[in-house]
């Protein structure tokens, strides 16, 4: 059986590799709609190399792309073995061992899972981009990293719980990071400044970064694709201090300063589209309970009026991730969404969206019955987790809201929402329902400064499935107060 | 035991896939948004639970396989995955059901290679008559991986051949002995199936 098993694998590799070299260039017509798109509007187009989407655009090489994702994977593992990790000895012996046990739970670390793994996927995401692929060919590659490295980049069993999150995180944060870089590159500059902007560029998606300057499209001159310059673009960075409260009294601990930055790139609310992450919303905080506590990404996948209600819907893929001293909860959604830009007075508009949708997988600290303190957890050193882990996993659906008023184009009042239900299939077994409110308000100083406070709530309801369905509740009260700096 | 002519005959196939796919040079047709596959798979199947310390054994049978749905572009279907197998062991017949939201992307258009993956539920019948005698239906998350050949990829019908990986994260397993925690299946598939687009 060995012989048919060995020959199988290089009939499939050799036959993806002759397909590769035998790749025949698509002519910009055959070229996906996202892409002619960009085609068709982007001024500058170079058609003499129907390689290219458009001038600034990377050259399509499928084969190339997931060659990267695997190339990403070594270097993971190659990093993995110099820090000394048990893991990362694989042997071919290893790597039929996991595929001959499937793909398991994890134990692993609640941030190496939720922000990790989805960090490593946005590189295989953007191999994909970097190569000249569009948003959903590049999803495949990060599938494809993420399969690869679960089964083959490390001796424990492949993680169900990493592949969902390295795909569907590696997508989110993929997509959000390669615009982000196309916003910092400036691909008219010249010399220093088109070097440092490059550079810029790539410490955000080092990938896209790297292929750039291994090919010698950092230093061309052309237009930005079209397909990467939003509609419109404005940020708020907020610097302050967070008081959060506990179960048993409300503010006792002191405050801790927290740097949080908001983005919007274009804008959920108008325009019909088909060009994933057109528009979505960012949230990132440093501080406020650990180190890197939240991460937010919201990215409309498509988006169209209803009628001329001034309504309009979106599908939206959205990132979740916190991670403080108090709680921890992270999650992958598809939801469907509905909202409204209405202007209230010439200067000052109300701008709502509502939404609904299925969390694919979700994950909450969660504490056995009967246990109120996280022990501590061992240390394995650099051998792999073994538990006991303290946070559950599973599917469920979430719903929520977003408003803000504004002046001007600034924030006066933001209102943010959302309610999600998982359904535990690992860990403690129990029906989590999770509620998360925060309410904004700034008051503009001069220029781009302002102040603000905001006062927020998490609250958790865990239904446990034990014989007598014991339920328990947390919440923890926060309040904030802070300078913001918006620009727009 | 497979015979050795049957094992060279399946090894020439495979290595002829390439060549046969590239030296296809059929014109490409109207293209319809349709995109549905129907075809059955031999299955094999591995259970795993976190903590319980059992070495659940590899069982086997026949499945059948469908999909339905859009196509976004000429590289990229997207719709819905059914999965139905079917396994027996001592204590009697136990079936699976895996329905997922799936997306297949073929790099190259011309080229038959493929890759598929999604997510959804899966549903499993009488599962726990491999611990016990009380037949019981338990759902489960489900994701499925996997690859292909398809042959004729331009046309209107082809055939696939397919290599595919069901997961399937039941939470608790109700048996005799009491729960068993953390429990998840995993379903690989090897298969044929016509593609009609």
């Amino acid at each position: 059986m060995w012989f048919c098993r060995v020959f199988v694998l290089l009939a499939v590799l050799l036959g993806s590799a002759r397909a590769a070299t035998a790749q025949e260039t698509p002519p910009v017509a055959q070229v996906d709609q996202n892409q002619t798109q960009s085609v068709q509007v982007q001024p500058g187009v170079n058609t003499t190399n129907s390689q290219r989407a458009c001038d600034a655009c990377p050259l399509r090489r499928v084969g190339m792309s997931f060659l990267q994702a695997t190339g990403i994977n070594v270097l993971y593992g190659l990093g993995n073995l110099a820090r000394g990790e048990v893991t990362a000895r694989i042997t071919p012996k290893t790597w039929w061992a996991n595929m001959q046990q499937g793909m398991v739970w994890d134990l692993n670390d609640f941030a190496v899972n939720q922000i990790g793994h989805p960090y490593q996927g946005s590189n295989y995401f953007d191999a994909g981009r970097a190569n000249g692929l569009n948003f959903y060919e590049s999803a495949a590659v990060a599938a494809f990293g993420s399969a690869t490295w679960e089964f083959f980049g490390e001796t424990n069993h492949a993680s169900l719980n990493d592949f969902i999150n390295t795909t569907l995180g590696g997508i989110t944060l993929g997509e959000m990071m390669h615009r982000a870089g196309w916003l910092i590159r400036n691909t008219h500059a010249t010399g220093k400044r088109r070097l440092w902007s490059e550079i810029g560029a790539t410490a955000v998606d080092p990938i896209t970064g790297m292929n750039r300057f291994a090919s010698g499209d950092a230093s061309r001159v052309s237009d930005k694709p079209q397909e990467f310059v939003p509609a419109s673009l404005a940020s708020v960075a907020s610097v302050g201090g967070l008081w959060r409260g506990s179960q048993s009294s409300a503010f006792s601990a002191p405050g801790d300063p927290f740097l949080e930055v908001d983005a919007y790139y274009g804008d959920t609310n108008s325009g019909r589209s088909n060009i994933p992450y057109d528009a979505f919303w960012l949230r990132v905080r440093f501080g406020g309970g650990s180190a890197f506590s939240e991460a937010r990404v919201r990215g409309r996948l498509f988006g169209q009026p209803i009628g001329n209600s001034g309504f309009q819907f979106s599908v939206i893929q959205t990132y979740n991730y916190q991670h403080n001293d108090a709680y921890s909860t992270g999650s992958q959604a598809i939801d469907a969404g509905i909202g409204k830009t209405c202007q209230v007075t010439d200067r000052t508009t109300f701008w709502f969206l509502g939404w609904a949708g299925l969390t694919v997988l979700g994950a909450v600290d969660s504490l056995p019955l009967g246990v109120t303190e996280k022990p501590d957890e061992e240390d394995t050193g650099h051998g792999p987790d073994t538990g006991p882990r303290f946070y559950d996993y599973g599917p469920g659906s979430d719903f929520g809201g977003l408003a803000r008023l504004a002046h001007d184009g600034r924030d006066l009042a933001m209102f943010f929402y959302v309610g999600r239900h998982l359904y535990s299939l690992d860990g403690v077994r129990a029906n989590h329902f999770l509620q998360h409110a925060r309410v904004d308000l700034i008051l503009p100083l001069r220029g781009p400064l302002g102040i603000g406070t905001s006062v927020e709530y998490f609250h958790r309801r865990s239904v446990y499935q034990d014989a007598a369905g014991s339920i328990r509740t947390y919440h923890y009260p926060q309040v904030r107060g802070y300078f913001t700096w918006s620009t727009r | 035991m497979v015979h050795p002519m049957r094992r060279l005959w399946i090894c020439v196939l495979l290595w002829l896939i390439p060549a046969s796919a590239a030296a296809q040079n059929a014109p490409p047709e109207d293209a319809s948004k349709l995109w549905v596959v129907a075809g059955a798979a031999s299955g094999t199947l591995r259970g795993h639970c976190q903590d319980c310390g059992a070495d659940f054994p590899f069982r086997h049978g026949p499945g059948v396989v469908g999909n339905g749905g859009y196509r976004i572009s000429p590289r990229l279907d997207v719709g819905g995955d059914v999965f139905w197998m079917q396994w027996r062991n001592d204590s009697g017949v136990i079936q699976a059901v895996a329905i997922d939201a799936v997306a297949q992307f073929r790099p190259w258009v011309s080229k038959g290679f493929f890759v598929k993956g999604g997510a959804g539920m899966a549903f499993v019948r009488n599962w726990v008559q491999t611990m016990g005698p009380n037949p019981d239906d338990s759902k489960a998350l489900a994701v499925v991986f996997g690859t292909g050949w398809e042959f004729n990829p331009k046309g209107r019908v082809g055939l696939q051949l397919f290599a595919t990986q069901y997961v399937g994260a039941l939470g608790d397993l109700q048996t005799v002995n009491g729960p068993i925690s953390d429990v998840t299946g995993n379903f690989w598939t090897l298969g044929a199936a016509i593609v009609i687009r």
